[in-house]
């Protein structure tokens, strides 16, 4: 079987939403000796690629998202071991959290994968996360961007004191902030000084990569 | 004309007929109790009450509740034991849970489940077992003690649980994660199992609520169609929804269902459901289908717009901005309330703004009227 072959199963596996075949062709890529960054660059990758363009013409839900990410996720788990030191591309660092007195991590989580997926190394604070342990984690990690989410309008303005903090502490310069969240509107993001208001997890990740892109392009 | 009362135009809005004014309402859980809730109710605004008709008996089922520390956090496990295993919930219950007047954010008002019920594949036969031995049995008295509390005040609904597969995604093995669509996705049989056995258990619950003194049967089921893709809707929603509609109607009641997320992308299929009233309907900013759109799209239906709490951010100038703007959307008012908030408590200053807008708005709406109560506010 040839390497694209290979390529084309974890392709399909991922569009198919399939976690039986994204870890028997990763596995069978792997036992042929491919090599594992190519695996992910050209076969997982353009896989959930695929996804996402399914997802921005209505074919494709968020639940399929959601799970495209987790066989992706899946079939990684078989191809890491295999990646010599840290040779995985890394586009830049982001924090990324759910703001205090706030739970809901779904959207979280698909932008923390579509993240990943697109090269960017993710810190992960997880839900419920106050204000003081956002900053520190930007202050510790010096990531380019900050993605917050909140789904509750009682929790929305803490996005807006860590923004305040972040001003306070000489770190807004620093670092972008990004928002998501059904309740959080173009005009909240602008009224409490963030960068960009995400409208979905793909665009969102698109904003971020254009951040970072546009910044190596400065360089 | 003898001026309606609030219980008299939320219905008469509600079973598609005339009202004097435009109905607005407050949610009994957010209203809070006070100088402003009165000033408010005094100039039109109602209550809207939810209770349930039915009380839960689990035979066979043995449940216990303990506190625990996980990671360094006070945990309440409840553990449902069966003769096919165990299962158990862990929630984190804030100080002011249950304390619907103490509230600072929803971690007072319910407990976040940190650890769902089904977590594994394990899970779903004791649950399933739980779900077959689950008994409705049927409850007037909190509906009857609400209505005759209210009286004219407002209008007492039945809280139905949400649908089985509802139940599922954002009760029992939630949504955290997206782990609902990957049980779907890796575990296909189980769940569909399961959700059949619940919709099983749950058919005598249509009669029971049927039955009530409510003339309103509510499902909380929180639609989004970002979480519940049409896909989901149209096979799991639809069905449940004509089985209970289909009974309710029998009996002359209402069928109403909480829909406050985006629900653009479920509007078509929305359109065919027996549903009578979408309940807490979202405009945009937070919501994606404007009301007027709903309301030409949905004719036999009547829309509950629930204000939105991302306006109310903005402060009392920016409430009066879009309470008229979405009187101008809805002329001439017909098939509509306004609940105040269905999320959150509102400051006492937007809560006044909302009603010096809203109890001026009489029916039928016109652009004149509504030039009128701005330049009244100027």
């Amino acid at each position: 079987m040839s390497a694209e072959k290979y390529l084309e199963s974890l392709r399909e596996s991922i569009v198919n939403l399939d976690f039986g075949a994204v870890v028997k062709a990763a596995e069978e890529a792997m036992a042929e000796g491919l090599d594992p960054n190519l695996v992910i660059n050209e076969g997982m990758v353009p896989g959930m690629a695929i996804v996402g363009e399914k997802f921005e013409r209505g074919e494709y839900f968020l639940s399929e998202l959601v799970v495209a990410a987790e066989v992706m996720k899946e079939g990684l788990k078989v191809v890491t071991p295999y990646l010599k030191g840290d040779s995985a591309q890394k586009l830049g660092k982001v924090v990324i959290a759910t703001v205090e007195g706030d739970h809901h991590d779904l959207g979280k989580n698909i932008v923390s994968s579509l993240l990943r997926v697109q090269g960017f190394e993710v810190v992960d604070l997880g839900v419920d996360v106050p204000t003081e342990r956002i900053i520190a984690a930007v202050r510790e990690h010096q990531p380019a961007i900050l993605g917050m989410s909140a789904l509750l309008t009682l929790t929305m303005p803490k996005m807006g004191e860590v923004i305040t903090t972040l001003k306070e502490t000489s770190l807004r310069g620093k670092v972008k902030v990004i928002l998501g969240g059904t309740p959080v509107t173009d005009e909240f993001a602008q009224s409490i000084g963030a960068d960009h208001r995400a409208a979905n997890a793909l665009e969102g990740v698109k904003k971020c990569v254009e951040w970072v892109t546009s910044q190596e392009r400065r360089n | 004309m003898t001026e309606m009362t609030r219980r008299e135009r939320i219905l008469r809005a509600s079973y598609k007929e005339r009202a004097d004014k435009l109905p607005f309402f407050h949610n009994w859980r957010h209203l809070q109790t006070g100088w402003a809730e009165r000033e408010c109710r005094n100039r039109g605004m109602g209550i809207s009450w939810a209770r349930p008709s039915y009380v839960v008996k689990i035979h066979d089922v043995d449940i216990t509740e303990q506190r625990l520390e996980v990671d360094g956090q006070t945990v309440y496990r409840r553990t449902y034991s069966t003769p096919l295993g165990s299962v158990y919930l862990d929630e984190r219950r804030e100080p002011g849970t249950g304390e619907w007047h103490g509230m600072r954010s929803w971690r007072d008002v319910t407990p976040w489940q940190t650890e769902r019920l089904i977590k594994g594949p394990e899970d779903y036969p004791v649950v399933k077992y739980i779900v077959e031995h689950t008994e409705y049995v049927p409850d007037y008295f909190p509906i009857e003690q609400a209505k005759d509390w209210l009286g004219e005040e407002g209008i007492v609904m039945d809280i139905h649980p949400h649908q089985p597969m509802q139940t599922l995604m954002i009760d029992w093995i939630g949504s955290e994660g997206g782990r609902f669509f990957i049980h779907h996705a890796k575990y296909p049989d189980l769940v569909e199992d399961l959700c059949q056995a619940i919709a099983k258990s749950r058919e005598p619950l249509y009669e029971i609520a049927a039955k009530s003194p409510a003339d309103i049967i509510w499902c909380g089921d929180n639609i989004d169609g970002v979480l519940v893709n049409p896909r989901l809707f149209e096979k799991y929603f639809m069905p449940e929804y004509e089985k209970m509609a289909k009974v309710f109607h029998e009996h002359g009641k209402l069928l109403a269902v909480h829909m406050d997320g985006r629900v653009g992308v479920l509007k078509d299929l929305i359109a065919r459901t027996p549903i009578d009233i979408i309940e807490a309907l979202h405009p945009p900013p937070m919501g994606d289908l404007p009301i007027g759109e709903a309301l030409s799209l949905w004719q036999d239906k009547v829309i509950w717009v629930g204000f939105p709490g991302s306006v109310y951010s903005l402060g009392p100038e920016a409430t009066k901005k879009h309470a008229l703007n979405l009187l101008r959307e809805v002329v001439p008012g017909e098939r509509l309330c306004i609940a105040m908030s269905t999320e959150n408590i509102v400051s006492n200053e937007n809560l006044l703004m909302l009603t010096s807008v809203l109890e001026k708005a009489e029916l039928p709406l016109t652009q004149e009227k509504i030039d009128q109560i701005e330049r009244s506010l100027a």
